[in-house]
């Protein structure tokens, strides 16, 4: 057997790479000394032990080929959130990242070494981007309205996902395409639990007295749901009462495709985005 | 007269759970004596207070909040007036039935890392005489006496660090407690242990694998047979009649990879038929031979009565995690019946000796395939439930499909008390899903209704003479269907995903039914002015 529902797999599939630690919370969380180099560095059978492994515990998140996946970032793209030392590594994939869905993983230490060492073979060289942070500021509160649904440090909406944090947790290229095509993966919703089901999708109810609702689910059962409007009104539904009830997969975030957004300004935006982190990430500075 | 009105009025000492008792449970209604109820692995409840007209008027009676950490999965044991229950880790409580007043609690001393696939979870107790029975994570079986907690004898079956545990609730048949182990991701061997109730000595091992020598090692290829998995970590059913034990096996290993295991693999995904006195095998019947999409087939088996092509027929049903139902004569084990339940792509059909017809390109591939059912089954441990009033089996399935992933180029080492998987599932992120309870008719496989229920919906089902099918949602509704067309005809929110199934009791002339969700058990009968 193994793992849950959605939600429920999710977070099995948690315990699962972690195993089953009974004093896991009040132990402080492991952190490799900053000048341990992998002992298995480059070697063959490490690299597809770590490959073997990768697929066990980490596809999940991460995607075929580290290439990204529901829930965590793009791990071939030579630009590490969370310091790219091989102590650094080591100790995300050991301690996880909290704030993060990146959980600690209660692996002994030569298979974290040997993970390291299947990562080490997937990198492609960092890309330049040669954004202006600031004008990306500008306009995320400014022209383009970001701030309307999104929320930044505080400042900013309730509809759509806070974004403090989204430059730890997302690749630039899942920023682009979040930017240009805002339907192509909807973001898991996450408030109120772990489950993947209840996402930024577009809910449309229409009430008996013929009024019509359209939202971001809050949350849902089998009896009711919970959405905010874009003028964030929150409704609660009996789904019994409803005329009609319907999700979409699409977004209510309007995409800003080239015509809306052109090349530099998206540039400026993403360079933006990508400098908003946890502040575990901003003290490592991100790079090997 | 309960256990504690027999203490404060007369200082009688504590019933006794004989097998008799265990054989004729169903004729005990006011009690829930073990995993299922009764034998036949039906779940149901000849209580009928609580029914069609009435079910609106529950209201809660007590709420026990066990403070374990985890969404609980047991199966409370009711036994004159005293309601047992475990939790994850091992904890196990008395519970005065009037009150939710516990009596006593049970805590164990467990290692400080498991290995565990799934949560440290325990689905419950069993008993005999004035004793529980445990099976532990550490893969102990314990003894526990039922006044105080204390622990009359405690064994170890096998060793936790290799990766053997148990989940499932032990069943008691005669004076043997029975468990089946947990582990097969693990690359254990599987087993299901005998004891002799009194001594805690080991009376039988039923390998779930057959070793060197024995019919049916020759489906696994060269000693791949040693670390199988194929774990036994659901309870099964009992027929006193055929004096037959019936219980569900699980997913070979490595889970998904199987190239280094060519072969059938037996007993993997079977059903198998002991000889309860001595563990030996009588026959067993394998729904999904080489299977590489982790479709343990560990189920409750339901074993029911019905006639068939104008014979009367003692049957064994199963709605397998593999997506079909299957209906077996369970005096031979022979193959009657297999059907969809629900979204199947990876097999066209079941061929006349139960065999699935599987289709080109659903095995697990490096880059990923799509394949219905998902890994966690159209349906999973979930107890499903039999009423002999409708005649209808009603169980939990869940719709949803996979990406399988395994590259044949990474065999996954075999590294003892370590994960042995060789790959993942996950869901393909832009399908929706959705969970439902389904009542199907065993005579034809035909589902007869369904009752819709948000996604990550993860409970069993137990159904009542009073015409109701008590289900739970992973958001926290606790629901009672219409056992006859699966309208909805009551629910509460509970505040935390339901994971087990309802069972049902009866404490001064008034029937309670009870479930845990999340981390507390509630307990919901009729005002007492009804």
């Amino acid at each position: 057997m193994r793992i849950g529902v959605p939600g429920a797999r999710a977070i099995l599939a948690v315990a699962f790479v972690a195993g089953v630690s009974l004093q896991a919370a009040a132990q402080a969380p492991a952190s490799f000394p900053e000048a341990i180099k992998n002992p298995f560095a480059g070697d063959a059978k490490a690299i597809t032990a770590g490959a073997v492994l990768f697929r066990e515990d980490c596809v999940f998140c991460h995607g075929v080929g580290a290439h990204g996946g529901m829930r965590g970032p793009d791990l071939t793209t030579g630009s590490w959130n969370h310091g790219g030392s091989d102590a650094d590594l080591a100790t995300t994939i050991k301690s996880g990242v909290p704030g993060t869905a990146m959980p600690p993983n209660n692996l002994p230490d030569d298979e974290i070494w040997q993970l390291v060492s299947y990562l080490r073979t997937l990198q492609q060289p960092p890309t330049t981007v040669a954004g202006d942070r600031q004008r990306g500021e500008t306009l995320f509160f400014g022209n383009l309205r970001c701030s309307t649904c999104h929320i930044v440090n505080g400042r900013g909406g309730g509809l759509g996902p806070e974004l403090s944090t989204v430059g730890s947790a997302r690749s630039r290229t899942y920023l682009v395409d979040s930017i240009r095509r805002p339907a192509a993966q909807l973001t898991p919703n996450r408030i109120v639990g772990d489950s993947v089901s209840l996402k930024y999708d577009t809910v449309t109810a229409v009430t008996n007295d013929g009024r019509t609702i359209v939202g971001v689910p809050l949350n849902e059962d089998t009896f009711t749901v919970q959405l905010m409007d874009t003028s964030e009104h929150i409704y609660s539904l009996d789904k019994k009462s409803l005329k009609s009830f319907r999700h979409d997969d699409r977004s209510l975030m309007p995409a800003y495709d080239a015509a809306r957004l052109n090349e530099s300004d998206l540039n400026d935006l993403v360079a933006y985005l990508q400098s908003l982190r946890s502040v575990s990430a901003s003290k490592k500075g991100g790079r090997p | 007269m309960g256990l504690l009105g027999v203490l404060a009025t007369v200082g009688v000492s504590f019933a006794q759970v004989t097998p008799d008792r265990l054989v004729n449970a169903a004729r005990e209604p006011d009690q829930w004596l073990m995993y299922s109820g009764s034998y036949d692995g039906s779940r149901f409840s000849p209580l009928d207070q609580i029914n069609r007209t009435n079910v609106q008027r529950l209201s809660l009676q007590w709420v026990f909040q066990t403070r374990v950490r985890g969404t609980h999965e047991t199966t409370p044991l009711v036994i004159d007036g005293v309601l047992y229950m475990t939790t994850p880790q091992n904890h196990a409580y008395a519970i005065d039935t009037r009150t939710g007043r516990p009596l006593w609690h049970y805590e164990r001393a467990l290692p400080k890392e498991m290995s565990i696939c799934c949560g440290p979870q325990n689905r419950g107790l069993a008993a005999l005489g004035d004793r529980l029975f445990l099976g532990t994570l550490d893969a102990h079986v314990v003894a526990l006496d039922a006044k105080t907690g204390r622990v009359r004898w405690d064994v170890a079956a096998a060793d936790a660090d290799k990766g053997f545990s148990f989940t499932g609730a032990p069943l008691v048949v005669k004076d043997k407690v029975i468990v089946g182990v947990a582990g097969g991701e693990y690359g254990i061997r599987g087993f299901i242990d005998a004891y002799d109730t009194q001594t805690g000595a080991r009376a039988w091992r039923f390998y779930t694998i057959p070793g060197e020598g024995e019919r049916g090692v020759e489906t696994w290829k060269g000693d791949s047979w040693k670390r199988g998995g194929a774990p036994a970590w659901v309870t099964g059913s009992y027929d006193p009649e055929l004096n037959t034990l019936y219980w569900g096996t699980g997913n070979p290993g490595p889970q998904m990879y199987g190239p280094n295991r060519l072969g059938d693999n037996l007993y993997s995904d079977s059903l198998i038929a002991l000889d309860p006195d001595t563990g030996k095998l009588k026959w067993y019947f394998q729904f999904t031979p080489h299977d590489v999409h982790d479709w343990d087939s560990t189920h409750t088996p339901i074993l029911l009565d019905e006639t068939i092509a104008g014979r009367p027929r003692k049957l064994v049903a199963v709605a397998n995690r593999n997506g079909f139902f299957y209906v077996l004569d369970r005096v031979t084990g022979a193959y009657l019946l297999g059907k969809p339940y629900t979204q199947v792509t990876w097999a066209k059909e079941i061929d006349g000796n139960g065999r699935p017809v599987v289709l080109p390109n659903t095995e697990p591939t490096a880059e990923g395939n799509r394949v219905c059912p998902s890994g966690t089954g159209g349906t999973n441990w979930h107890s499903p439930s039999y009423s002999p009033r409708t005649r209808l089996v009603y169980f939990f399935s869940y719709e949803q499909c996979d990406t399988f992933m395994s590259d044949e180029k990474l065999e996954p080492p075999h590294r003892p008390g370590r994960p042995y998987i060789g790959s993942a599932f996950f869901p393909v992120p832009e399908e929706r899903t959705h969970s439902a309870v389904r009542a199907v008719d065993p005579k034809t496989g035909t589902i007869r209704w369904e009752f819709k229920e948000f996604a990550d919906a993860w409970a069993g089902v137990f159904s009542t003479a009073g015409g109701l099918v008590f289900s739970g949602d992973g958001q926290g509704n606790f629901i009672a269907l219409d056992a006859e067309t699966g309208r909805d005809l009551w629910h509460v929110q509970l505040g935390a995903s339901i994971q087990t199934a309802a069972v049902s009791f009866s404490v001064d002339g008034r029937q309670h039914v009870v479930i845990t969700a999340g981390d507390a058990l509630f307990a919901f009968a009729l005002p007492k002015d009804q």
